[in-house]
């Protein structure tokens, strides 16, 4: 039973919030991050728009992992559908990301509710498997709906959220604004009954059954939530690149999603998403020139990662055992 | 309409059966992890692509200039070596975790993508199988010698692989391990000797399903890995967990890709292999033959 060692302890109540290292680190981070682009290049803030984007992403992954114990490699998918909302709305409607947004979440919701169900009774490779289905069908899907999708070559986002307002910097502020939001919105969840009955119908699903919560049930709302934030991701990403088209959202790209997750630990917080969303958008960006090299390194660490992981679990346990014979 | 379907049908049944003998294989090797060993692998369809690409290196003269056959025993050694190692490195966690061994494969997967790459760049090669051309129509049907190979090994395979687990102690440690296998270990059974017998089987098995299939296309870098999830339905649709219904899994998938592909639309394939697995979670969560396979291998 994997889901029973994996569960995480619950969260130690501080008695002074403001005083703990933690926050402290992340509201500083954030101030950093906040008076960054009056100092840096216009290279760097582009890289980091599409970082906090993409770290929604990983995040998203990570909800899957932590809430439901599933892998999924399909989430390319619903970051496509939150990409391909907001540009489909610019080009059909002429509205722009305000609007694009929420269509965009809903979407992911009603698309992650759709494609859960099915796998709801089912162990999560199953769900790992009609993952990488909906991975793969995307692609032809985009290619072949041209009239709505542009075909291979995509479609371009243009308008500005905020119009009359200069465009690189309020595309970094929407996606840390997004990012930020999404972050406290999710250490609400950990602390809400609702989080909590998810996580308890993952670790013990015959004493949530007992309350009334079916493990089919929770399945599915995770992934809804997961495939939520994933879309809210590929809206926020398609505004930060300004394009979207088919290239981006391949198997390889929902594996990344998956490598960003694992390399953050499956973090639930700012600076976990970070890394992840850092390690699948800086490192092809700065390693441009090592071409065949990314998929060995994005290997090699994945499985090293969960490798590292693993022992060090394993260490914990010998250490604790000997602590208390 | 009924003369053009009549017309129509049986070859396309034909080469639906014929295909689907080789996702049929490629579902058998995925099954054999999984029921040996919990993990799926994700990496199959990467190994196998590799293991193709070195039929080619050793045979061409791009590695070495060896006869066909004596490529093919190269790149078995080799893959065999590939898969010990992969299993190896995966060990620690395969008792513990389903979901970190499955991830695991990614990563291995990526690194035998990636060296693919490194190795043969973005060649686009042919590789044929080494037979005799010729062809003969019985009933509106063209049989190929191309064929009648494919039929020819996959019965082979499947019929000594069926001989290895009846007949064989190893088959015996192999079906105690696939249905309990905390009882097995109490008996006494080395676990990570069976789970070691099916990645090699399975690796060899994508081996020959690679080396049949590149023929009807091209061999580039991701030739091999976009059939898996052909087999990945065909594994789906007999269970995940059987192999006979791998085997009639395969076949079934390769029917229906055909039949869809003639009718429907070739451009939308893995959208409908999609909901094939989407629908056969849904209807027949263990597979078509889970009622009447009970708990047999």
């Amino acid at each position: 039973m994997s889901d029973l060692t994996q569960t995480e302890t619950p969260p130690q109540p501080f008695a002074n919030r403001a005083l703990d290292p933690k926050t402290l680190a992340t509201v500083a981070l954030v101030g950093l991050l906040l008076v960054l682009p009056f100092g840096a290049g216009g290279y760097l803030i582009y890289s980091l728009s599409l970082c906090f984007a993409n770290a929604i992403g990983v995040l998203s992954v990570s909800v899957l992992v932590r809430y439901g114990g599933e892998v999924s490699i399909g989430h390319s998918f619903f970051v496509a559908l939150g990409a391909y909302a907001v540009a489909i709305l610019e080009k059909q409607a002429g509205v722009g990301f305000f609007v694009g947004l929420p269509v965009a979440a809903l979407a992911g919701l009603v698309g992650g509710l759709v494609f859960a169900y099915p796998s709801r009774r089912l162990s999560g490779i199953y769900l790992a498997v009609s993952t990488m289905a909906l991975a793969l069908a995307l692609p032809e899907i985009l290619v072949h709906s041209e009239r709505f999708t542009g075909g291979f070559e995509g479609l371009y986002v243009a308008l500005d959220p905020l119009a009359g307002l200069p465009k690189a910097p309020q595309r970094y502020y929407l996606a840390l604004a997004l990012l930020v939001l999404v972050c406290l919105a999710l250490a609400r969840l950990r602390k809400s009954p609702q989080g909590l009955a998810l996580l308890m119908a993952r670790a013990h699903p015959r004493a949530a059954e007992a309350f009334g919560i079916t493990r089919g049930w929770a399945r599915i709302s995770v992934f809804a939530l997961s495939a939520t934030l994933a879309s809210m991701s590929g809206a926020m990403v398609a505004v930060a690149s300004s394009a979207v088209s088919p290239n981006s959202f391949t198997l390889w790209s929902a594996i990344f999603l998956l490598v960003g997750s694992v390399v953050s630990l499956n973090g639930l917080t700012l600076v976990p998403a970070l890394v992840g969303g850092a390690f699948l958008t800086l490192v092809p960006n700065y390693l441009a020139g090592a071409g065949d090299w990314v998929p060995v390194l994005y290997g090699a660490v994945l499985l090293g990662v969960t490798l590292a992981v693993n022992s060090a679990s394993d260490l914990r346990r010998i250490l604790t055992r000997g602590g208390r014979p | 309409m009924l003369k053009t379907l009549v017309g129509d049908l049986p070859p396309l049944l034909w080469s639906g059966i014929v295909s689907g003998c080789l996702y049929g294989l490629g579902a058998l090797g995925l099954v054999m992890i999984y029921k040996s060993s919990r993990v799926v692998n994700f990496a199959h369809g990467n190994l196998a692509g590799l293991a193709a690409f070195l039929v080619y290196g050793f045979s061409s003269g791009g590695l070495a200039n060896l006869s066909w056959g004596g490529a093919v025993a190269t790149a078995v050694a080799l893959v065999a070596c590939i898969a010990v190692l992969s299993y190896a490195l995966i060990a620690p966690i395969v008792f513990k975790s389903d979901l970190a061994s499955t991830i695991a494969t990614l990563g291995i997967g990526l690194i035998l993508q990636g060296a693919i790459q490194l190795v043969f760049g973005a060649e686009i090669v042919n590789l044929d199988l080494p037979i005799p051309r010729f062809g003969l129509s019985l009933a509106g049907v063209r049989i190929t010698s191309y064929d009648l190979t494919v039929l020819v090994v996959t019965l082979l395979i499947i019929g000594s692989l069926f001989l290895v687990i009846e007949r064989t102690r190893l088959g015996i440690a192999f079906r105690a391990t696939s249905s309990n296998p905390f009882a097995s270990r109490v008996c006494g059974l080395d676990l990570r000797r069976v789970h070691l017998f099916s990645w090699l089987v399975s690796a060899v098995l994508g081996l020959v399903a690679a080396l049949l299939i590149v023929p009807t296309t091209f061999l580039s870098s991701t030739t091999v890995s976009s059939f898996m999830l052909q087999a990945f339905t065909a594994a789906v649709v007999g269970g995940f967990a059987s192999l006979p219904g791998a085997a009639l899994g395969g076949i079934l998938v390769g029917i229906a890709t055909n039949l869809f592909s003639f009718y429907v639309s070739p451009e939308f394939m893995n959208s409908f292999l999609l909901a094939v697995i989407l629908v056969t979670l849904n209807f027949f969560p263990d597979g078509l033959l889970a009622r009447r396979s009970g708990g047999r291998v």
